[in-house]
């Protein structure tokens, strides 16, 4: 694995700013961005789509072979953002290439801009337009009007790909128009894009930070006792009151009782909760209401993720990044090392001890 | 019943294009509503191919891949439901819920699958040191073309096979095994974090993280907030930004200045 070894210069060998990229390459990339997420995975999702759509317009940017092999290593930088919006970051990165920004603040801004982009996209798309479009249009095709799929593509696509040509334009003109302002406070650009850069890595660490610590571990159990009210006849009372006394502390779970050892009555809870008190009450016409207790007995469990929580939300994602770093920063540890521990984590933390070898209090990390 | 290789070989393409395309490309022709008529056409029934797609579109409106999560998957849920209720002539919402245990496979098989290709971003890496923008195109075909294969081949089986086989294979994987898979998938995204903090990160950021972790954490525990989220926490971190950025630069404006502060009162 010596090829991750690889380290991306700070800056770019030829610093001159390359021409402004033409209308056709544009078009090239956001035809290809259409392929973004053709190599998803868990580790940096959409890189290798996003490196693919990018490589027209990196190819026109970086004349220096060098230089394009740095650029093209670090456009495999994580990144999750919206298929259909991604052209927005496409023509910003773009632009900063094109001025030969460093290669820091290239990354900084990519996965900022990307980022937040998650959401909107899914707002506008999969929770506006296609709910619309597809709750409309399968109800056409129950009714069974071939023109339903005909319909929900065209409207689908009319609106995609407004968005993907008009978007890339857009973004790659306003990073362009930009670059002058951004140049002349180089450093302090820099400075505000790792800022922000490193504050959306905190945001992510929570908002995709899904993994929790699901053990529970059982703590013995708790005892109550239940209230049940029942109206019967005054015989049938009779027997109720003839019930044994209990020792409340020791009765099997279960046992019915109206007065426990000492014959007094029992303190137990009703269906909502409020302490009533058990015994026998004549309703004058041959009927008695009778509320009696049933010893219940609960397991208790101790829920690891609930102790994690009250000392901080997302502490298991924030802790796994942060261990990451450490071996990514100090270790020498690879990105593939990376994965391969975490797959370890996963599989060992779901291994069914309680099974295999009867350690019952462990049900699975997950 | 019997089919004949034709449809099988149709439904093959069809199934491999509709993986490809529920990921890329249009992102729409997998949807139950375009593949239930196609699939009805090729088994000869295209009315019923279609009122089944819309069932099942319906069905999938509350689950879509938000927020990078795997719901059920729509492609093999919705060929296979089209394939029942065409062949076997079940009802529609029949055939949809006959469906759901090999959709759940599906989504089982596209967190496996997620999980599985990271290794393959080396390649990728590999090509980009050597500034090889050809081998990106072709890893990229490689890529989409063993995902088509897989969902073709799965749907393909099950389609000749049948639909006890479904609930059969989804009961076979042990249930731990799936848990620490899908645990893994989900703990691999911190990868990726943690290379970028490493380019970003010195000693003056470990407080805008932070930041950013604490604020999120507060924002997202507000549920009407929760679908905005990363919008909210990205404006804010711009303010931040931004602000430095004043700052760095009125601080040297300043000095050029001669100490003039610029508002100019």
């Amino acid at each position: 694995m010596a090829s991750n070894e690889f380290v991306v210069p700070e800056q770019y060998e030829d610093l001159t700013p390359a021409p402004q990229v033409d209308k056709k390459t544009l078009n090239r990339m956001v035809w290809r961005s259409y392929w973004l997420q053709s190599s998803f995975n868990y580790e940096t999702m959409q890189s290798g789509g996003w490196l693919f759509a990018m490589v027209p317009g990196l190819e026109k940017v970086h004349t220096n072979k060098k230089d394009l092999a740095a650029s093209m290593y670090h456009n495999l930088d994580f990144i999750n953002t919206h298929p259909f919006l991604v052209t927005f970051v496409m023509g910003i990165v773009l632009s900063l290439e094109q001025n030969k920004f460093d290669t820091q603040t290239i990354r900084s801004v990519r996965i900022s801009a990307a980022s937040p982009l998650g959401g909107i996209g899914d707002a506008l798309f999969w929770l506006t337009l296609v709910p619309i479009t597809a709750g409309i249009t399968s109800n056409m095709a129950i009714d069974g009007n071939i023109l339903a799929p005909f319909i929900f593509l065209i409207v689908f696509h009319a609106a995609l790909f407004a968005c993907r040509f008009g978007l890339m334009g857009w973004a790659y003109k306003l990073g362009t128009s930009a670059i002058d302002a951004l140049t002349a406070n180089m450093q302090a650009f820099t400075r505000a894009a790792a800022i922000m850069g490193c504050f959306v890595v905190g945001c992510l660490t929570v908002a995709m930070g899904g993994t929790q610590i699901n053990l529970e571990i059982p703590n013995g159990s708790s005892r109550s006792i239940a209230a049940t009210t029942v109206v019967v006849s005054n015989k049938e009372a009779k027997s109720y009151e003839d019930l044994e006394g209990i020792d409340t502390e020791k009765a099997d779970a279960g046992t019915i009782a109206i007065a426990d050892k000492d014959g007094k009555p029992l303190t137990a809870a009703d269906a909502d909760g409020n302490a009533v008190e058990t015994g026998v009450k004549d309703l004058g016409n041959g009927l008695s209401s009778v509320t009696y207790g049933t010893v219940t007995e609960s397991p208790v469990t101790f829920k690891v993720a609930d102790t994690l929580n009250t000392v901080m939300p997302k502490l298991v994602p924030l802790c796994l990044v942060l261990l990451l770093y450490f071996l990514f920063s100090k270790k020498n540890f690879t990105p593939m090392m990376g994965i391969v521990l975490v797959l370890i984590i996963g599989i060992v933390g779901a291994f069914p001890l309680n099974e295999w070898f009867g350690i019952s209090w462990w049900t699975g990390l997950w | 019943m019997e089919f004949n290789f034709v449809q099988v070989i149709l439904v093959f393409i069809v199934t491999f294009i509709a993986a490809i395309d529920q990921f890329d490309f249009t992102e729409s022709l997998y949807q139950p509503i375009v593949t239930g008529p196609i699939i009805g056409a090729i088994l000869g029934d295209m009315n019923t191919g279609l009122v089944v797609g819309g069932t099942y579109q319906l069905m999938t409106i509350g689950n879509m891949p938000i927020g990078g999560a795997q719901p059920p998957n729509a492609v093999i849920g919705g060929i296979l439901a089209a394939v029942f209720a065409c062949s076997l002539g079940m009802e529609p919402t029949a055939a949809t819920a006959a469906a759901i245990p090999f959709a759940l496979l599906g989504q089982y098989g596209v967190t496996l699958f997620f999980t599985l290709r990271a290794p393959l971003m080396e390649s990728f890496r590999d090509a980009a040191i050597k500034a090889d923008t050809k081998r990106i195109t072709v890893l990229t075909i490689i890529s989409e073309v063993i995902l088509g294969l897989i969902f073709a081949v799965i749907v393909t089986l099950f389609f000749v096979a049948g639909q006890g086989v479904g609930q059969a294979v989804v009961d076979a994987i042990p249930a731990w095994l799936n848990t620490g898979l899908s645990a893994a998938g989900g703990m691999m995204r911190f990868v990726g974090f943690a290379i970028l903090l490493k380019i970003m990160m010195n000693r003056d950021m470990w407080a805008f993280f932070l930041l950013g972790f604490a604020l999120t954490n507060i924002v997202a525990a507000i549920p009407d907030l929760s679908s905005p989220t990363l919008l909210i926490m990205a404006l804010i971190g711009f303010g931040i930004a931004f602000w430095d950025f004043q700052q760095q630069t009125e601080l040297k404006g300043a000095i050029a200045d001669g100490g003039d502060m610029s508002d100019g009162i």
